[in-house]
């Protein structure tokens, strides 16, 4: 594709002087130079040579030069197109630059206008072409971000963590309590900032539809017995009863099971950390005509008005810098993605003192088959 | 003479290697290191390992798969405990690392970060079969 010779250069006229003197001016200044005599010849020389600039007599018997610029500037990609006429009115220059031509040369001209034409031409063809190589280089690297980041940031985590188990094993013989619990704090601490990378992982696969994600139909009280076992122990250490109520005759809803098991137990997780000794969580659902509905509620100490419409934002936190210990920050904007990808919704409604709802909605398999049957799969 | 089990460990990460070492030699084991395939299959034939750790996913000579075959196809290396080490989720896709049928053993597929005592513990008993 990268031509290492002198810029090739194809004047179309059926003046035979002018092609001449074209050539002439153009080769003392190093460019390599092929003319036609008529549109067809030309528009064959150049799909053959694919020369970086064409001048285009606008007015030639045969196919005229307007049409000729509509030609080249679809098959030759890069082409700088240069019009030249005797009849340089505003209107037909117009025409000639909507058609793809990038400039116009008014005769007569001099060899040194015709030069400066040309340069112009090449510096806005590099110009475009490196425009092209950088957009190109860009999305290359926002596709291979992710692979990027999860090598490059989770392996010298990886060796630390490593470095920490190896501190563990050995710490006991030569330190004292003091500087094991500092070794295993340390631990925590980075184990959180690998989640915290894998989450943001997740969101940014979710983003660019590369993150895993089936379609099946899947039974809501399947799901919130899996829900009773994965969440109960969490529930007891803390005193917190867990009930569950999801009826057997459920519609179907359809969905990634493993995602939304990760949404049911991220709000049920965050119910159990704000929800003081002897509270309430149930899990229940329902539905209407179009939606599967799921209620998540807790007893917790419940979300401040004002608050409320910006939980689902990335690393926002209800109470500030105190909560920085407690999680990722992208569990409830995880939860809010996953159900948008679902074709779904969530909301959630507090009232402080006295706890949290999530209501999610999932539309039922009618109302999703209406939604997007039209959709290629 | 030491009666220490050798164990040989690969990985093109100096750190992980490090790590780990103290946490082997902690174990009780002699541990040999080798930065990259090449000098893995060499070590593994001058030191005849009873055990051997490799990375899957290593910058030089392909895979961790090249090595583990090339392994393999030694005298010593059809019957030694072979642990592969990933950096891959394995909460993810990879969680069922199955190798296939034509491929050869592995013993144990471990994930970095390896806790030291499950470490341990897988090899002492791959090393008591």
């Amino acid at each position: 594709m990268m031509k290492a010779q002198r810029p090739l250069i194809l004047i179309i006229d059926d003046e035979e002087s002018l092609r001449d003197g074209c050539r002439q001016a153009l080769e003392k200044s190093g460019y390599a130079v092929l003319t036609a005599g008529e549109g067809s010849e030309g528009i064959r020389i150049a799909r053959e040579k694919t020369p970086e600039i064409a001048f285009i007599d606008l007015k030639m018997p045969g196919i005229s030069g307007m049409e000729i610029i509509e030609i080249l500037s679809k098959d030759i990609p890069d082409i700088v197109l240069i019009m030249i006429t005797g009849y340089a009115t505003i209107v037909s220059a117009v025409e000639a630059i909507q058609k793809g031509a990038y400039d116009y040369l008014p005769k007569p001209f001099s060899p040194d206008q015709l030069r400066t034409v040309a340069r112009r031409g090449l510096d806005h063809r590099d110009l475009k072409i490196e425009t092209r190589r950088l957009r190109e280089e860009k999305e290359r690297m926002e596709r291979n971000f992710i692979t990027f980041v999860s090598h490059e940031m989770r392996s010298p985590l990886v060796v630390i963590r490593q470095y920490i188990e190896s501190l563990k094993t050995i710490a006991g013989d030569r330190f004292d309590k003091e500087v094991t619990d500092i070794i295993s704090r340390c631990g925590r601490r980075i184990q959180r900032l690998e989640e915290l990378i894998e989450h943001w992982l997740d969101l940014s696969k979710i983003e660019n539809g590369t993150f895993a994600q089936k379609k099946e139909a899947l039974w809501l009280c399947r799901i919130a017995a899996g829900i009773a076992d994965e969440m109960a122990p969490a529930c007891m250490n803390k005193g917190i009863s867990l009930e569950i109520n999801v009826p057997e005759d459920l519609p179907e809803i359809i969905g990634d099971e493993e995602s939304l098991m990760r949404v049911f137990t991220n709000i049920i997780g965050n119910g159990i950390k704000y929800t003081p000794e002897g509270g309430k969580i149930s899990f229940s659902a329902g539905c209407d005509d179009c939606y599967v509905s799921v209620n998540i509620s807790d007893t917790g100490i419940g979300i401040p008005q004002d608050k409320l419409p910006f939980i689902f934002e990335p690393f926002f936190r209800v109470r500030g810098k105190e909560e920085r210990e407690k999680g990722s920050g992208l569990g409830l904007t995880f939860c809010k993605k996953i159900m948008t990808s679902h074709g779904g919704e969530i909301e959630a409604s507090s009232k402080e003192g006295e706890g949290t709802t999530f209501v999610l909605k999932f539309p039922t398999q009618s109302s999703y088959a209406g939604t997007y049957s039209r959709r290629p799969s | 003479m030491s009666t220490k089990k050798k164990v040989l460990l690969i990985d093109d990460d100096k750190d992980f290697l490090y790590a780990t070492k103290l946490i082997l030699e902690k174990g009780g084991y002699e541990v040999f290191l080798a930065e990259d395939g090449r000098r893995g299959v060499e070590m593994w034939k001058s030191v005849s390992p009873d055990l051997a750790i490799i990375d899957m996913m290593m910058e030089t000579w392909g895979e961790g798969f090249e090595v583990l075959k090339k392994i393999r196809a030694t005298d010593t290396g059809k019957e030694t405990p072979l642990f592969m080490l990933s950096a891959v989720d394995l909460q993810g896709p990879y969680q069922s690392f199955e190798p296939p049928p034509e491929f050869p053993k592995v013993n144990k597929v471990l994930h970095k970060p390896v806790k030291a005592d499950d470490l341990l513990g897988y090899i002492a008993s791959a090393l008591s079969k």
